[in-house]
C-alpha cells in the first residue's frame, strides 16, 4: 500500500510573482532584438513567438498545480474526510476549478491574438498587439489571487500531515480531553507529543510507531472530543470523529478514573455511549487511566456498577497508569491480539482467502513405528545448566593465579601438556640440527628404516662401490700425457707471439722477408736437428762475386734483345743531363721543390684536399679588423 | 622455527633472512636472497640456471633417487614429544647423513670418471698430430743412418777379412 506522501506538490506561487516569472522568462529566453527595416514575416514570428511562449509558460505551471493536488474523490476516503475537515471540500475543488478555467482563458487569448499577428502590417502594431496579449494573460491570474494564495496555504498544511497508513495495523486513542491520550501514545512509542494540564493540547493527529511480534504497528493520538452532536462539532474534533470513522483499528477508549480532566464520569460514560456507533466492526478496550491516583476499587458502589455493566457488554477494562507504567503493557497486548485476531476474521471470510489456502498444505510426518524418540540433550549442557542455578565456585583459572602470586608470576603454559610422560613436561626441545629440520625427521618406524639403510649400504660396501680405483696408468702413458702438456704450452707461445707483433694495415708476405741465417739454425736445433757445420749451406749467403761468378758460368749471352738495351739505358735521374755539374744543381732543385710540398703536408702534386674548409678565425666573430676581400 | 628451503636455488633459508611472496592463488615463494628473488621476479626458470641445484638434479649432475632422500620428509601430522624418540632421531640423522653424503660423493665421482678416457684419447690425438712442434719428425735419422751405414761397412770389412 502506498504511503500517501503530500509533500511532493510543487509551490504555488503568488499571483504577483507568478507573473514576475513568467514574464522575465519569456524576456530572457526568447531573442529580443529585432528592427523596423526586418522582413515582416520576421518580425510576425518574433512576437508570436513571444506571445506563444508566454501562454506555454502559464499553461504548463497551471497544469501542473492541478495535477499535483490530490482529488479528493481518488485518494482514500479518510484523507478525502480528513481534507473535507481541515480545508473544505467546496472551497478546494472551487479553487482547483478556477485554477482550471484560468488556463483556459489563457489559451484562448494566445490563440486569438496569434490569429491576429497575422494580419499586422508593421513593427509598432504587432508590438502592440503582444503587448496587449501578454497584458490579458497577465490580469487573468492577477484575478486568481486568492485561490492561489488559499492553494499555497493548502498544499503547507498537507506537507505537515501526518503519514498514516490506512490500511495496516493501527491503534487508536480516544476519550475526552486530558485524560491521557498523548501520555500513552509518548509512553508506547518513540513519538513526542506535547503534554499540557489544559484542555486541546493536541490539536491535530498525531502518529507514533511501534513493534509488536515482529510486526509494525501504528498509534493515533486523537484530540479530545467533547459531548455534543455532531453538527456542533469544530474541525479539531472533527479530525479525531474522522479518524474513528474511517481508520479500522483497535480504539482504546481512555477514562479518567480520578476525574482530573474536569470531567465526571458519568459524562465520560455518555460520550461513550454516543459514539459507540463509529464502534463497530473495531475491537475496544475501555482504558482505565490514573489508577495510581484512584483505583477503580476505590470508586463508590455506582460507578463499580458501571465498569461491571461493560464487562458484561464484553468489552475489557483495563486499568493503566501512565505515569507508574502500570498496566501499559498489557493494554498494548491485549489490542494488538485482538486486532490480529479481527484482522485474520475479516481476511478468512473474504474471497481472497481461498485462494491462497488452496495452495496451503501443513505436512505431519507419519510415525513409523512406536518407539519414542526425546529430545538428546547432552550431559555437559545439563551439568553447565545445573551449575548456574547452582553457582558453584569454579575451577581456579590463571588470572586468580596471576593476582595472587603479584610480581612472582610466570605464565607457564607448558604444565598444561599433554604428553605420554609427564616428567618431560619442561624438556628443552630441539628443533635444529646443522641446517635440518628436526621436525621433518621424526617418525616412530624411523628406528627400523635406519636398520634397513645399514644394511643396504653395508652390501654395497661388500660389492666394491666404495672403493677407490687405482691408477691405473703405464709409463708410456705418462710419457705421452707429459708430450701433450708440452705441445699445448708451445701452441700458445705462438699464439702469443703472433698476437704481440702488432700489425695494421696491409702486411708483407711473408716471403718478402728474408731469413736470418741465426734464426733459422736456432728453430732446427730447437727442434732436435743437428746444425752445425752449415756453412756451405744452400740457405747461406754468399758475396756478390760467387753469385755473379756463377751466372756467367751458366749463361754467356743475354736471352733477348730487351735485356741487353736494358743495360744500356742511362738512368732516369741523370738522363737529358749533360754533365755532373749540371746532376748536382738538378737534384739541390728537385729538393727545393720538394720542400714546399713538404711544409703543406701534401702527398704529391696532386693532393688538393683541404683539412680545414671552414677556419674558424676567418668566418667566425665580428668584423674588428682584417678586410673582407678573401676569406 | 624451522630452516625453509628457497624456492630458486633451494638452498637454506635460516630464520630472519630472506623474503616470502605470497601470490594470488595462495602459493607461497621464500627466497634466500634477493638474487634468487630478483632473478624469479624476471620470471627466469630454475631449471636453467646452471647454479641452482633444481638444475643440478634436473640434468643428472647429482643424486636425485635414493632411499637415503626417504628419511627427511615434511610430515603434516604432529608427533607429541617423547624424549627418547627425539634422541633416538637426533643419532638416526647424524647417520643418514653419513651416508647420502657418502653417495652422493660416489655419484659425482662416477660421473667425472668418464672425463678421464676421454682426456686420454684426446692427448694421444693431440701428440700425433702436433708432435712436430717439438721434435723433427726425423730429427736424428741422418746420424742414425750414417752410424747405420757405418756399422754395416765395419761388419762388410769385417766379413771380407773373414772370408
Amino acid at each position: 500500500m502506498a504511503l500517501y506522501n503530500f509533500k511532493k506538490i510543487t509551490v504555488v506561487p503568488s499571483a504577483k510573482d507568478f507573473i514576475d516569472l513568467t514574464l522575465s522568462k519569456t524576456q530572457r529566453k526568447t531573442p529580443t532584438v529585432i528592427h523596423k527595416h526586418y522582413q515582416i514575416h520576421r518580425i510576425r514570428h518574433f512576437y508570436m513567438r513571444k506571445v506563444k511562449y508566454t501562454q506555454q509558460n502559464y499553461h504548463d505551471r497551471l497544469t501542473q498545480i492541478l495535477t499535483d493536488f490530490p482529488k479528493l474523490d481518488d485518494i482514500h476516503p479518510f484523507y478525502a474526510d480528513l481534507m473535507n475537515v481541515l480545508y473544505d471540500k467546496d472551497h478546494y475543488k472551487l479553487a482547483l476549478g478556477q485554477i482550471n478555467i484560468a488556463k483556459n482563458l489563457i489559451d484562448n487569448v494566445a490563440k486569438d491574438y496569434v490569429r491576429l499577428m497575422k494580419y499586422g502590417d508593421s513593427l509598432y502594431r504587432c508590438k502592440q498587439l503582444k503587448r496587449a496579449a501578454l497584458g490579458r494573460m497577465c490580469t487573468i491570474i492577477k484575478r486568481q489571487k486568492q485561490s492561489l494564495e488559499y492553494l499555497e496555504q493548502v498544499r503547507q498544511h498537507l506537507s505537515r500531515l501526518p503519514t498514516i497508513d490506512p490500511n495496516t495495523r493501527t491503534l487508536l486513542l480516544c476519550g475526552y480531553p486530558n485524560v491521557g491520550k498523548s501520555s500513552f501514545i509518548n509512553k508506547v512509542t518513540r513519538a513526542d507529543v506535547e503534554v499540557q494540564p489544559y484542555a486541546f493540547t493536541t490539536k491535530s493527529l498525531f502518529v507514533g510507531h511501534m513493534d509488536y511480534k515482529y510486526l509494525r504497528w501504528q498509534v493515533v493520538d486523537t484530540p479530545g472530543i467533547l459531548d455534543h452532536p455532531l453538527e456542533d462539532r469544530n474541525t479539531i474534533e472533527m479530525q479525531a470523529i474522522t479518524a474513528l470513522a474511517h481508520l479500522r483499528a483497535a480504539v482504546l477508549y481512555m477514562m479518567d478514573v480520578s476525574e482530573q480532566c474536569g470531567h465526571s464520569l458519568q459524562e465520560q460514560v455518555d460520550l461513550f455511549r454516543n459514539i459507540k456507533p463509529l464502534f463497530a466492526n473495531k475491537p475496544l478496550i475501555i482504558v482505565a487511566n490514573k489508577c495510581d491516583v484512584k483505583r477503580i476499587a476505590e470508586l463508590p458502589e455506582e460507578s463499580q456498577k458501571i465498569f461491571e455493566t461493560f464487562e458484561a457488554e464484553g468489552f475489557s477494562v483495563i486499568e493503566t497508569s501512565t505515569l507508574t507504567e502500570e498496566g501499559v503493557i498489557q493494554v498494548k497486548t491485549e489490542a494488538c491480539d485482538r486486532l490480529l485476531a479481527h484482522r485474520v476474521d475479516t481476511k478468512m471470510k473474504g474471497n481472497k482467502v481461498n485462494e491462497v489456502l488452496n495452495r496451503l498444505h501443513l505436512a505431519m510426518p507419519t510415525k513409523r513405528d512406536d518407539k519414542e524418540r526425546l529430545p538428546f540433550i547432552p550431559e555437559g549442557a545439563v551439568a553447565r545448566k545445573k551449575r548456574m542455578e547452582v553457582d558453584t565456585p569454579k575451577r581456579k583459572l590463571e588470572r586468580d593465579l596471576e593476582l595472587e602470586l603479584g610480581d612472582d608470576y610466570i605464565l607457564d603454559l607448558q604444565k598444561y601438556w599433554d604428553l605420554m610422560n609427564s616428567s618431560e613436561k619442561y624438556d628443552k626441545i630441539p628443533e635444529i640440527w646443522e641446517g635440518h629440520n628436526i621436525l621433518d625427521y621424526i617418525d616412530p618406524d624411523i628406528m627400523r628404516k635406519l636398520e634397513e639403510l645399514e644394511k643396504e649400504e653395508e652390501l654395497r660396501e661388500a660389492a666394491g662401490e666404495y672403493d677407490s680405483e687405482p691408477e691405473s696408468e703405464d709409463e708410456e702413458m705418462m710419457e705421452i700425457r707429459r708430450l701433450a702438456q708440452q705441445i699445448r704450452e708451445k701452441k700458445k707461445l705462438k699464439i702469443l707471439q703472433s698476437k704481440e707483433k702488432d700489425t695494421r694495415g696491409p702486411r708483407m708476405p711473408r716471403t718478402a722477408k728474408k731469413v736470418q741465417r741465426k734464426v733459422l739454425e736456432k728453430e732446427m736445433t730447437d727442434l732436435g736437428l743437428d746444425m752445425t757445420n752449415k756453412d756451405d749451406a744452400h740457405y747461406v749467403r754468399r758475396s756478390r762475386s760467387v753469385t755473379r761468378k756463377r751466372k756467367r758460368d751458366e749463361s754467356e749471352t743475354p736471352k733477348s734483345t730487351a735485356r741487353s738495351r736494358s743495360s744500356s739505358r742511362t738512368p732516369r735521374d741523370v738522363s737529358g743531363l749533360r754533365d755532373e755539374k749540371m746532376v748536382k744543381k738538378v737534384k739541390i732543385m728537385a729538393k727545393k721543390a720538394q720542400k714546399k710540398m713538404n711544409r703543406l703536408g701534401r702527398k704529391g702534386e696532386a693532393d688538393r684536399h683541404i683539412y680545414d674548409l671552414k677556419p674558424k678565425h676567418l668566418l667566425a666573430g665580428k668584423r674588428k679588423s682584417g678586410k673582407t676581400q678573401r676569406r | 622455527m624451522r630452516i625453509e628451503k628457497c624456492y630458486f636455488c633451494s638452498g637454506p633459508i635460516y630464520p630472519g633472512h630472506g623474503v616470502m611472496f605470497v601470490r594470488n592463488d595462495c602459493k607461497i615463494f621464500r627466497f634466500c636472497k634477493s638474487k634468487c628473488h630478483r632473478n624469479f621476479k624476471k620470471k627466469r626458470n630454475p631449471r636453467k640456471m646452471r647454479w641452482t641445484k633444481a638444475f643440478r638434479k634436473a640434468s643428472g649432475k647429482e643424486l636425485t633417487v635414493d632411499n637415503s632422500f626417504e628419511f627427511e620428509k615434511r610430515r603434516n601430522e604432529p608427533v607429541k614429544y617423547q624424549r627418547e624418540l627425539w634422541n633416538k632421531t637426533v643419532d638416526a640423522m647424524k647417520r643418514v647423513e653419513e651416508i647420502k653424503q657418502k653417495r652422493q660423493a660416489r655419484y659425482i665421482m662416477n660421473r667425472l670418471k668418464k672425463s678421464k678416457e676421454l682426456q686420454k684419447a684426446e692427448d694421444i690425438k693431440e701428440v700425433k698430430q702436433n708432435i712436430h712442434l717439438l721434435r723433427a719428425p726425423h730429427a736424428g735419422t741422418p746420424k742414425q743412418l750414417e752410424d747405420k751405414m757405418v756399422q754395416k761397412l765395419q761388419e762388410d770389412v769385417a766379413m771380407e777379412e773373414d772370408s
